[in-house]
């Protein structure tokens, strides 16, 4: 009876959140020319024509790159900003929470606009480098909310026990404390990898002759025409990101810290 | 707790240093243009941006919707991430998966497909009809439910996994336990579950809300210029008009909402504890 | 694996602008076509001037916001953009006077093309017809006024009033509704109509989605997006309207102080030349404002080809879009979307 009810309330949540990409998948794989459920025949042809198309295979790697590199320098920025938030009494600490915690607050679009106005235009740095400060920014707080959480209910007695039997302060950190907050990092960067590849409205601003993200350049294409490719893509997209989580379950144990 | 502020201040500082750069700092000298329209300082562009009737339309559906979808997404991700969490390890991590794999899909991708299923010949009408619960087509696309559905489905994850990790930390016995006692669900949901998941709550709370208020792909394809939200009225104003002050005026407001919404999740989750 | 590659194409997109040649062109234009582009007019222009250009596209508010953002350095050296915002651009003092001497080819070009603002700083290298796409088999449209008709209460979509095609759409509807008194009235006339609109769409591949999916079976339409239609399974007209097709024009523009005029003029006269005007016109891509461009018949049904077409066209000027757009968005925010 349980287990009936368990899988009613997931079964109908999954529908809602699968089905459109079940969607996705078949409209991409459709012989017709226009994005249309059911598909007017079945094709690979959108799925072959995604790779031939230059300027999506430029702004893929540029989007990898922002995505892996951004999420990293925000775990390294962040990790001991959730630490330190959960382990010492700071003077401000709701301060810093806040100042952290800001970039997902603010409308991208006010982001994209003001780095570019008071950034980019006045230092002169290079679209890429403000896209990489930007992503790393934006990422940030989902890196110390998430492990911030995940530290929460983590006892601070066992790291002190492990201080007091004479382990120096790294050591309690990473044989006490990084163990039990692996699965809060890895579900920050999943959750930040995400973020950043997927953001639109502050790398709109945020693109020069060239440098584009994917899913600007998704935007620009759909602008234009409008045949399935962009679903292929976005279906060849979640694809992979379904063999990183599987990946990351496979090599970590995912499940178990999430 | 440990005292020794300076080890704390190192750790923290690096973090906070960053986004005060490169966020405070050109989001506030952008934010400020809103307080002096005409070169003084005044609240005249607050003033001018609420008469008209228009800009308070849009600034109460933003703020319905938001609140709809928050509210939603916490029923529902209770009742998911509850689940979740009582699936043995093997199914657990594979509904995981599933319920991260939305997030992995680009947003605009996603809205896309609700334009094939919310329209006229999509699977929707296509029920609805077959059904005989109505003889035409009925019209969803750019209306509040096709934004509202668009949203949730966006943002549902976020709150179902900050759920779960939250849950995740209640000792595996106290729920059996309390019920053994007696307790009955409900009373266990407030007394047990909802006070150890709080800062679930809170963050998947705001992440929700947040993100429905700031969201701009969704609303503009699902409602178009007939269902126009804080977030797309913001990017007419900066991009059509060249309105910085009214623009700057909308993004203070959302700030202001996000911020508010944040604080009270925190306020009600620890009044019921 | 996956992080040593990432890094290696972080390293190619950080160092790729340092690396190009030391000829370089920037230029902002629409997303559309780029591949024909490339073959007709990018590619044999580098052959020509060994010269690297980069390409830079997006739609028009995007780029300018850009161009003005970056005025005091400016990254784009030349734009193609609508004689509006071209207009705005003159006003704000962000592009150059352009020198005929320069450009030849431009004694070439309709007249109406060679000058379209009356200020020199703006060249028209294309012109476009906009009309009424229509299900021919559900539906016959004659009229402009048979936008806000009974016929298509209820499944007809309008350009918002932000886009391009939104005034040109009141202007012929007012012609039809025998308005003299600018667009106000005519607002006002949608403004009651509002819920038989479908929507107000401002992407025309937007609408190539509606059309395909029947949310909607008429709507004004840019010429330069029928070919999407065209294709479709489903019987599509162009509407051939009592009143007249409108129509507009795109043009080149110079940005101010850019420091590479020389290169920029050589590109943009290349552009406006016979050879390049029709190999673009052949691809059905733009059509030609080079009075000299022969094309076939087929091709010419497909484009907005010759005299007789363009002299008809009704276009509206682009100081009226300039000094009216915001009075009129604010109209329309108030009676149309309410």
């Amino acid at each position: 009876m349980r287990h009936l009810a368990t899988w009613t309330i997931l079964g109908l949540t999954l529908t809602f959140l699968i089905g459109p990409f079940i969607i996705i998948i078949l409209a991409g794989a459709s012989a017709g020319n226009s994005l249309a459920f059911p598909p007017e025949g079945l094709s690979l042809k959108w799925y072959l024509k995604v790779f031939t198309i230059e300027s999506f295979r430029a702004s893929f790697a540029l989007s990898m790159a922002l995505a892996v590199f951004g999420t990293l320098s925000a775990l390294i920025l962040g990790v001991p900003a959730a630490y330190a938030l959960n382990r010492y009494k700071l003077p401000g600490a709701e301060t810093v929470r806040t100042i952290v915690a800001a970039p997902i607050i603010v409308p991208g679009i006010i982001v994209g606009l003001a780095l570019l106005r008071y950034v980019v235009v006045p230092t002169g740095v290079t679209v890429t480098l403000a896209l990489f400060l930007a992503h790393t920014a934006l990422v940030l707080p989902y890196a110390v909310r998430v492990v911030s959480s995940s530290m929460q209910n983590l006892r601070a007695d066992m790291e002190e026990a492990a201080v007091l039997l004479g382990a120096t302060r790294l050591q309690a950190f990473s044989k006490v404390v990084l163990p039990n907050i692996r699965g809060g990092v890895l579900a920050a960067f999943i959750l930040g990898f995400v973020t950043s590849f997927n953001q639109v409205p502050v790398s709109l601003f945020l693109s020069g002759p060239g440098v584009r993200t994917l899913p600007i350049d998704m935007l620009a294409y759909m602008e234009i025409t409008f045949d399935p490719s962009v679903a292929a893509l976005s279906a060849l997209l979640a694809f992979l990101s379904l063999g990183i989580v599987f990946a990351a379950e496979r090599l970590l144990g995912f499940s178990r810290y999430v | 707790m440990f005292r020794n502020t300076r080890e704390g201040l190192a750790l923290v500082l690096p973090a906070a240093i960053f986004s005060t750069l490169l966020f405070l700092v050109p989001v506030g000298i952008l934010l400020s243009e809103a307080f002096r329209p005409s070169g003084s300082w005044s609240l005249a562009g607050y003033a001018e941006f609420f008469s008209e009737p228009l800009n308070r339309t849009v600034f109460l559906r933003t703020l319905k919707l938001g609140l709809l979808v928050a509210g939603t997404a916490a029923v529902i991700g209770y009742a998911a991430a509850f689940c979740i969490v009582n699936l043995g390890p093997k199914s657990r991590g594979r509904v995981f998966g599933m319920v991260v794999l939305p997030l992995m899909i680009s947003p605009v991708a996603r809205t896309y497909a609700w334009i094939v299923i919310l329209g006229r010949t999509g699977i929707v009408n296509g029920a609805i009809t077959g059904l005989g619960l109505s003889d035409t087509p009925v019209r969803l696309l750019f209306t509040e439910t096709a934004v509202f559905l668009g949203l949730l489905q966006l943002f549902l994850p976020l709150m179902i996994i900050s759920l779960v990790s939250a849950m995740e930390n209640i000792p595996r016995d106290v729920i059996p336990a309390a019920r053994v006692l007696g307790a009955s669900w409900l009373a266990v949901f407030f007394k047990v579950i909802l006070p150890l998941t709080r800062e679930g709550l809170v963050i998947g709370g705001t992440l929700v809300f947040t993100g429905a208020l700031t969201a701009y792909i969704t609303p503009a394809i699902l409602g178009g210029s007939k269902v126009l939200m804080l977030e797309t009225l913001l990017y007419q104003k900066v991009n059509v008009s060249n309105d910085f002050v009214s623009a700057s005026v909308i993004a203070m407001i959302l700030i202001v909402m996000s911020f508010s919404a944040n604080l009270l999740l925190k306020r009600i989750a620890t009044a019921r504890s | 694996m996956k992080l040593s590659l990432s890094l290696l194409a972080l390293s190619c997109a950080m160092g790729g602008t340092a690396m190009a040649a030391d000829r370089t062109l920037t230029i902002s234009v629409y997303s559309f076509a780029q591949d024909e582009y490339k073959k007709a007019l990018y590619d044999p222009f580098e052959e020509i001037c060994g010269c690297d250009i980069v390409v830079e596209t997006g739609n028009s508010v995007e780029r300018m916001a850009k161009i003005e953002a970056n005025a005091a350095n400016p990254v784009i050296d030349m734009a193609v953009i609508s004689t509006q915002d071209a207009l705005s651009l003159a006003r704000k003092g962000l592009i150059a006077p352009l020198d005929a001497a320069s450009l030849p080819n431009m004694a070439k070009l309709y007249d109406s093309a060679k000058d379209p603002n009356g200020d020199g700083m703006s060249v028209g290298y294309t012109y476009y017809a906009s009309s009424i796409v229509y299900r021919s088999d559900l539906v016959q449209v004659d009229s402009w006024g048979d936008l806000l008709g009974p016929d298509l209460a209820g499944q007809v979509a309008l350009p918002n009033i932000t886009g391009t095609q939104g005034p040109l759409t009141l202007m012929m509807l007012g012609k039809a509704m025998g308005e003299t008194g600018g667009l106000a009235p005519v607002i006002s006339a949608v403004g009651e109509k509002a819920d038989d609109i479908v929507t107000f769409y401002s992407r025309s591949s937007e609408l190539v989605q509606l059309m395909n999916q029947q949310e909607v079976i008429a709507a004004p339409v840019g010429r330069f997006a029928w070919s999407s239609f065209a294709d479709a399974p489903l019987p599509f007209a162009w509407a051939e309207p009592a009143e007249g097709q409108a129509g507009g024009m795109n043009v080149m523009v110079m940005t101010k102080g850019n420091g590479n005029e020389e290169l920029a003029y050589q590109f943009m006269d290349y552009w406006l030349s016979t050879e390049v005007q029709t190999r673009i016109a052949e691809m059905l891509v733009d059509s030609p404002a080079n009075k000299e461009v022969v094309v076939s018949d087929e091709i010419a049904a497909n484009l907005t080809y010759g005299a007789d077409v363009i002299n008809a066209l009704n276009i509206l000027p682009a100081a009226d879009v300039v000094d009216n757009r915001e009075a009129w968005v604010e109209q329309w925010n108030t009676e149309v979307i309410r």
